[in-house]
């Protein structure tokens, strides 16, 4: 009987596939939504992870900001940081700035960081070829390459190395370094990868509205960063004048990281279940046409002996065949849309092992409730009325 | 078999109420071949959706074989129909998107027979009603007298006490209408069914050994009718 009516069934919804399709497009979009959803979760919550262990819990970012733009931090200050706040480890001043880069006759524009030799300790980052910059070479003309600069700047040819010539305005730098690929790293509010790093008095040649803004520091282990937060304004705050001091700790922005994760993942959970709504309500459609179409079959089916369950049941097949295919292709399409999540946001593909299961039962179950009103509208028909129908 | 009395059926349409059916006594035997004829809108149908369970009267008693089948809730008269009672239609009513034998068989299916049992019980029945040639064609592959062919199998696999057949030959040509009115005197003579046609067609009820008239919502006997007549 059971087979008997999921063949009839299948047989009713394919004689009006063009409505059944439509139906099942609106489920399948649904649990694809609220699958890849579930995928860009778990995705935002590993690369959050990942990030953290990159970073390490212990790094801070400090920001001079003013009315007018951005603060100055004094040299003298930074270096006597770690001294006068003891819960500082290391920390490393640095300035933004960006231009024209000309190597072997290609121009490119380039972002500029202005820093001390510190920098790569504290920012970890480490070189592929050459050294850093140091203390002792900070009035000579050279440059730090990230990876991927280096890269746009080789050619086949004349790949980029140390002791290759980079002009930038009317000076002529070489090369000392090439920086090792580095992950995306959040804090920081430059992508080192394409960054070209200068001594702090040649960034002031080269970066037009040169200031001292911001800094990179490290935590001693176990150190709590409220309280260093709190010491680094004492010490620094008198040396800004107008300008106020911002510590942002990568705990801070994890937080943060994490709120906005949830809120892409609410919105998207939000579409997903409006688009679940839709489809139910499409399959409720979809199952009232036919209930009204099919009316004089029902008046027969009630006259040779069917009870109201089986009425019932045969429309509730309907409702069950579109939500379990509308969830089998939805599973599908949610796994595609997590793959694109990842492609677009460049994170790592992963999945999450309840995406599947729950996206398909969720939707399953929107299917078979919006189908159960027609089949009860269906099974409560007047067998009389129903035979005489047209 | 089957006993009634007192069967009226009232309708309200709006604010007015009307009676169709006045005070029906009837009483039906196994093995009875009966033919119900009226004037169009004299509430033949609705005698025979009363007959089948489908209605209920307004008031009177209805019992099968003893059994007071108004007291009955809808599925239980569900399963009374699917026991007892086959119908024919004047527009055969086959499910269109089910092939021949799995029309027949499915009030087979209503009950629960397996699904083996179900194809050769309603194969068989399509054999009797010289359809064996048809078993798997679909209904709109189908000529009307074979289609009513069908619907007289489906009727009849159940094997009721009662095949209830409203106009069957009304969508039918002469010729073919003949030949179904003998496959239902044959059925009724090999198979014992109680066998009620209504009918609009003199040809058909003359053919059957009880003739039944409704006139005014009253239902007389071709002896009565004829005094009446007199009168
Ligand atoms: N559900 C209903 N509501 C109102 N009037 C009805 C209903 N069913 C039948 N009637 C009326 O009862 C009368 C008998 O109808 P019916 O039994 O179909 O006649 P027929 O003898 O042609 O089969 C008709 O006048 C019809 O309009
Ligand atoms: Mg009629």
């Amino acid at each position: 009987m059971i087979r008997q009516t999921l063949i009839e069934a299948a047989g009713n919804l394919l004689a009006v596939w063009q409505r059944s399709l439509l139906a099942l497009i609106g489920i399948v979009v649904g649990a694809g939504a609220v699958i890849a959803m579930l995928h860009a979760g778990a995705m935002a919550r590993e690369e959050t992870i990942r990030q953290f262990r990159q970073m390490g819990t212990d790094t801070m970012v400090l920001r001079a900001d003013s009315n007018t733009g951005m603060g100055n931090f004094r040299l003298g200050d930074i270096e006597a940081t770690p001294e006068a706040v003891p819960l500082i480890r290391e920390i490393a001043p640095f300035m933004i700035g960006g231009g024209t880069i000309i190597s072997e006759g290609r121009s490119r524009n380039a972002g500029f960081l202005g820093v001390t030799a510190e920098f790569a300790q504290v920012a970890r980052l480490p070189m592929a070829e050459g050294r850093f910059l140091s203390p002792f070479d900070r009035f000579e003309l050279l440059v730090v390459v990230g990876h991927d600069l280096a890269q746009q700047l080789s050619s086949p040819f004349a790949p980029l190395r140390v002791g290759s010539q980079i002009r930038i305005s009317r000076y002529v730098f070489t090369v000392a370094g090439i920086l090792e690929p580095a992950m995306m790293n959040p804090m920081l509010p430059v992508d080192v990868n394409t960054t070209l790093f200068l001594s702090l008095p040649n960034a002031r040649r080269v970066i037009a509205l040169p200031s001292l803004s911001m800094a990179v520091a490290r935590l001693q282990p176990d150190a709590d960063p409220e309280l260093a937060s709190q010491m680094l304004q004492q010490h620094l705050g008198p040396g800004l004048r107008d300008a106020r001091l911002n510590v942002l700790t990568a705990r801070q922005l994890i937080a943060g990281m994490n709120s906005q994760v949830q809120l892409v993942a609410m919105l998207l959970g939000a579409v997903g279940s409006i688009a679940l709504v839709l489809g139910g309500v499409g399959v409720m459609n979809i199952m009232l046409m036919s209930v009204a179409e099919r009316r004089r079959e029902i008046g027969i089916r009630l006259a040779i002996g069917a009870r109201r369950r089986d009425v019932r049941r045969l429309f509730l097949a309907e409702a069950l065949i579109l939500s379990l295919l509308g969830a089998a292709l939805g599973v599908g399409l949610g796994f595609l849309g997590g793959i694109g999540f990842a492609w677009m946001s460049g994170w790592q593909v992963s999945f999450s092992p309840i995406a599947a299961p729950l996206g398909a039962g969720v939707s399953i179950a929107v299917g078979v409730f919006f189908g159960f009103y027609p089949a009860v509208m269906a099974a409560r028909l007047d067998p009389i009325e129903a035979l005489r129908a047209e | 078999m089957l006993e009634l009395r007192g069967i009226t059926r009232r309708f309200r349409i709006g604010p007015t109420e009307r009676t169709v059916l006045h005070g029906i006594d009837l009483d039906l035997a196994a093995g009875e071949l009966v033919s119900i004829m009226g004037g169009s809108g004299s509430g033949k149908t609705t005698f025979m959706n009363i007959l089948g369970l489908l209605d209920r009267p307004s008031t009177g008693t209805y019992c099968i074989r003893g059994e007071d089948v108004l007291a009955a809730k809808a599925d239980a008269q569900s399963l009374m129909r699917n026991r007892m009672i086959g119908f024919v239609f004047q527009q055969f009513f086959l499910m269109p998107r089910l092939n021949a034998w799995r029309n027949v068989a499915l009030p087979l299916m209503y009950r629960g027979t397996p699904e083996a049992e179900a194809r050769r019980r309603s194969e068989a029945m399509l054999q009797r009603v010289g359809l064996g040639q048809h078993l798997s064609h679909m209904p709109n592959m189908l000529s009307g007298g074979q289609k009513q062919r069908v619907a007289i199998a489906r009727a009849l696999v159940t094997e009721p006490a009662l095949i209830l057949a409203d106009e069957p030959t009304g969508a039918l040509d002469p010729t073919v209408s003949r030949e179904i009115m003998g496959l239902f005197e044959e059925m009724n003579r090999e198979l014992g069914v109680l066998v009620v046609i209504i009918t609009h067609d003199p040809g058909v009820a003359a053919r059957c050994r009880r003739r039944l008239t409704l006139v005014q919502g009253r239902l007389l006997e071709e002896d009565d009718l004829a005094k009446a007549r007199a009168a």
